[in-house]
């Protein structure tokens, strides 16, 4: 059999995708569904006084109008704190909160009827900033307070390697949010299924998490609800949190008559989760030498209205400060704060790639002042096999932070920048690198993820996964691992995914997480296949177990070359299906809750970019030319998977570097949310260092995240490069641009 | 599209249909066009889009929405050898033309080179921008069969795409358009 693992198979996918017949959430077809139209808050503080729906009800084709009092169960959800209403029953806390919901025979009804739904709210002052959020006294957004999570990581002595260090450098950092964009607006059907259960078909990153949070809002069984993935149109991490899943359900649950909702590219904007805004106060200290010896940062999020994946963010942006360096003294302060903005929640790296422009951008500064080449001083403090985290995690393998370094360095060595363009003097050309790393896999708590395999007496072989794939690619990907494992051609094995009635819970779609934690869950099962192949082949071949073994998809004989039965030959002649369930939970330790000491992640992977740039410096436009991408990704499974994350990753990168900032309550089509055009990306140029990692799937990490991480760091580096001057503040707009083209001007002439 | 969104840019642009629509927005009307080389006729509210059209009457959903406001490509049908935002379209702007949809492309026996180079290159993510730029680079190749980087990257600048960074999409199409050379 031909190698599964390093082939670049066509995706199993990608036909009926090419051939328009895949169905996402609005193409879905359900009979004669009702639609739903949620009724939502335009105020970003306020007390709901009371909801008046008798006009709407008279509207021709209406049916319901469900407020919080329909909730059966418990009206909230979260994946951490449970604080989120599926309607708001006494008070809004964003603009876009749901309040009611209308289902009726047409859109256009329902949509009619939404409008004419009057809710009395009494204005609540509002919190727009974290500073103030925190303020004594002041109101609360949330009973409990409006710090929502605290978190610390201290390691040695900051105060005495601050006082040791030759040069220090504190500057103040600030990111905005941002939104995932998917291309698909949330959509789905809900209907009860032959076995009357809620079932709810939807986009989604995690049926099982939906599941817990569906029979909760309802109060029944997890048995009750069933989710079922459809085709996903992109997620990024803003599908892990409850969109339209419970809405959906709510209207089942009481209706009984199948449902529909398709929400608007507005309605996707105003209410999905966003990237939180960090603002990042960054110290570090360095010796005369380039070592660096100490890091003091703190970290201060707003995670708007609700937790959502606040916690999440706070305690990885605070593991990840440091960026992929040595560093013996560090003290990270991180903290989430409630506000009425937005909710912020997952964003394809989970604060990290907030983090890594605040800590590259030091770098930057670091090497410049010390007047070392940015990548000779990367390489002389990057983490290496055997190097000590911030956390006082050892890193024994598969550290591949300096050999993507080196081979960035050998592209820029080679490439001939040159700095000036003769015929057009406004332009200033800039280089530029930003490196990071990335623990795979949720943060210092368990993350399993199960998997069975099995081969019945037709010969049908069978892949169960509870995976939701998003489009990454996870179906292709898992299937090549299971088909290596196997021995038995991809083509041959059927997966059947992502549904809460016939999958077991594989965790989420999130962290980079699945090639690593789910391959190797479907190799644990394959392992308990193989035994159960070689105890049922045992009669068959008159043998002992014992002298039996498993290989290429066969049992085969220790002591006899031509004696072997294919698997599948074992399950015919027993009659049985042969199957085995497998698990796996990467090796971590909880993280302390004083000093955030521990092995949170079983394996980290590591990246660097190196971005080259334009500058327009009369109309502040930045045009990235040429992205370097050096990724080690442990062993690549996919190749071309692989480097498809990383131009997608490069182009998100980049959106978040220069273009997209979402304004809550303001930001509403992508004609006033701009994100990268065929026409803006630049070329990308990835570079595979595959370091074997022992515990992963034929050596595999991830890469999903790491490929947007490095990459608005590097344009931000190379438009210092291309200017002379730094800009704290992303995205570097052209507003910002010209105005900090401006400062330096100003800057000079002053000298 | 919302209908409301539609209602009142129409109001803003085009009062006298306006009001004309909102005399007629329960009654039906009856248009008949080509869809993929077939003639239907078809009964459709005069206030529809074409996108709504094709995807609720039709059952023609390989056409997506993604802004329902012309803003991100992926309604891109092609009419009369042009690609259109089918989000953009009243319906009964149809009425004698031609219109072909992803449907129309290939099948799953032949599919059409760009099908299939979308496929081989893993232009293909999450595939809901897809479809439409499909369509976008099937009109480019009927009118320039040897397109270079650059001009595939014009054809495709209206789409959105979030998963891929286009990389591997323009390189599908470019490449797509070299194999033909080949043949000739
Ligand atoms: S749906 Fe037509 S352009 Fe977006
Ligand atoms: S493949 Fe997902 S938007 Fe293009």
């Amino acid at each position: 059999m031909r190698r599964q693992v390093g082939a670049n198979i066509p995706k199993v996918d990608g036909l009926e995708k090419v051939l328009g017949e895949v169905r996402y959430g609005a193409d879905l077809p359900a009979k004669e569904p009702l639609c739903l139209k949620v009724v939502r808050s335009p105020k970003s503080h306020a007390k709901i006084v009371r909801i008046e729906m008798d006009e709407a009800l008279r509207i021709p084709g209406v049916e319901r109008v469900f407020t919080a009092k329909d909730i059966p169960g418990k009206n909230l959800v979260g994946t951490i704190t449970k604080d989120q209403p599926i309607l708001c029953s006494d008070r809004v806390r964003y603009i876009g909160d749901p309040v009611a919901l209308v289902a009726a025979k047409t859109s256009e009804a329902a949509e009619a009827a939404a409008n004419k739904v009057v809710v009395v709210y009494e204005d609540l002052p509002a919190l727009n900033h974290p500073e103030e959020a925190l303020k004594l006294n002041g109101p609360l957004i949330h009973d409990k307070g409006n710090l929502l999570f605290e978190f610390h990581v201290i390691k040695g002595d900051v105060q005495k390697g601050l006082r040791e260090s030759h040069l220090i450098i504190e500057k103040t950092y600030q990111t905005t949010w941002v939104d995932h964009a998917y291309l698909e607006p949330d959509a789905g059907i809900s209907f009860l299924d032959e076995k009357e259960r809620v079932t709810v078909v939807c986009p989604t990153q995690n049926v099982h998490y939906d599941q817990k949070e569906v029979a909760s809002v309802l109060g029944l069984s997890l048995d009750q609800v069933r989710i079922i993935q459809c085709a996903t149109g992109g997620g990024f991490g803003g599908r892990l949190d409850i969109t339209i899943q419970c809405l959906l359900a709510l209207a089942v649950f009481h209706l009984k008559k199948p449902v529909k909702i398709v929400y608007s590219r507005e309605e996707v904007f105003q209410v999905t989760s966003k990237r939180h805004p960090l603002t990042i106060r960054y110290k570090s200290g360095v010796k005369e030498d380039g070592t660096l010896i100490a890091v003091e940062v703190e970290i201060l999020g707003d995670t708007g209205a609700y937790a959502s994946y606040g916690p999440t963010v706070c305690i990885r942006s605070a593991v990840h400060a440091t960026g992929p360096y040595l560093i013996p003294n560090v003290k990270v302060r991180s903290r989430m704060v409630y506000t009425n903005n937005s909710w912020s929640g997952a964003m394809r790296g989970f604060g990290v790639p907030q983090m890594a422009f605040a800590h590259e951008s030091q770098m930057d500064l670091l090497a410049q002042a010390l007047k070392i080449d940015p990548l000779e001083f990367r390489l002389k403090n990057c983490l290496r096999n055997g190097s000590e985290t911030a956390t006082g995690q050892t890193l024994m393998t598969s550290v591949g932070i300096g050999e993507t370094l080196r081979k960035v360095k050998e592209c820029r060595d080679k490439a001939n920048h040159s700095r000036e363009d003769p015929k057009r003097p406004f332009i200033k050309r800039g280089v530029g690198v930003g490196s990071m790393w990335y623990g795979i896999g949720n943060t210092g708590i368990a993350n399993p993820s199960t998997a069975q395999m099995e081969i019945d007496p037709n010969g049908e072989v069978r892949l169960y996964i509870g995976v939701a794939d998003i489009g990454q690619g996870s179906d292709t990907v898992l299937l090549q691992i299971a088909s290596e494992g196997l021995g038995i051609p991809l083509k041959e094995i059927r997966v059947i995914r992502a549904d809460t009635a016939l999958t077991t819970d594989a965790g989420a779609t999130s962290a980079s997480r699945q090639t690593y934690i789910s391959g190797n869950a479907i190799l644990d099962a394959i392992n308990y296949l193989k035994q159960e192949a070689i105890k049922e082949a045992g009669p068959l071949l008159n043998m002992d177990e014992k002298d039996l073994f498993y290989e290429e998809g066969k049992v085969k004989a220790r002591t006899c070359l031509t004696t072997s039965l294919p698997v599948r030959e074992v399950a015919r002649r027993s009659g049985k299906v042969i199957k085995g369930e497998g698990s796996f939970d990467p090796e971590t330790t909880r993280l302390d809750s004083k000093t955030g000491q521990g092995a949170p992640y079983a394996t980290y992977a590591f990246a660097t970019h190196l971005a080259e740039v334009e500058v327009d410096t009369e109309t502040g436009k930045v045009r990235v030319n040429r992205v370097v991408a050096s990724h080690d990704v442990g062993r690549a499974i996919h190749p071309k998977n692989v480097i498809g994350q990383i131009t997608g990753g490069v182009a998100m990168g980049m959106g978040f570097a220069l273009m997209e900032e979402y304004v809550p309550g303001g930001t509403t089509s992508f004609v006033n949310y701009l994100i990268p055009t065929s026409k803006d990306v630049p070329e990308v140029i990835p570079i595979l260092v595959e370091e074997n990692e022992p515990s992963g799937p034929f050596g595999a990490k991830g890469v999903g995240e790491p490929a947007l991480i490095p990459c608005a760091p590097a344009i931000l580096n190379a438009i210092t490069d291309a200017i002379g001057e730094r800009i704290y503040h992303l995205p570097a707009n052209l507003e910002r641009v010209l105005e900090t083209v401006r400062k330096k001007k100003a800057g000079n002439s002053n000298h | 599209m919302r209908l409301k969104d539609f209602t009142s840019n129409l109001k803003r642009s085009d009062p006298q249909t306006f009001r004309r629509l909102s005399l007629i927005q329960t009654m039906e009307i009856t248009i008949k066009f080509t869809i993929n080389g077939k003639i239907v006729k078809v009964e459709v509210p005069p206030h529809w889009t074409l996108l709504r059209l094709l995807r609720e009457k039709l059952g023609l959903t390989g056409t997506k929405e993604g802004c329902g406001i012309g803003e991100c490509g992926a309604c891109t049908v092609v009419m009369d050898g042009r690609p259109i935002n089918a989000c953009l379209i009243l319906a009964p702007k149809a009425e004698g033309r031609s219109v072909e949809t992803v449907e129309g492309l290939g099948d799953q026996v032949f599919l059409h080179p760009l099908q299939q180079s979308f496929i081989d290159h893993g232009a293909v993510q999450c595939g809901f921008c897809t479809p439409g730029i499909l369509m976008s680079a099937k009109t480019l190749l009927d009118g320039n069969p040897h397109p270079t980087k650059e001009e595939v990257k014009g054809a495709i600048s209206g789409h959105l795409c979030r998963c891929t960074g286009y990389q591997q999409i323009v390189e599908a199409i470019e490449d797509t358009g070299k194999k033909r050379k080949v043949i000739r």
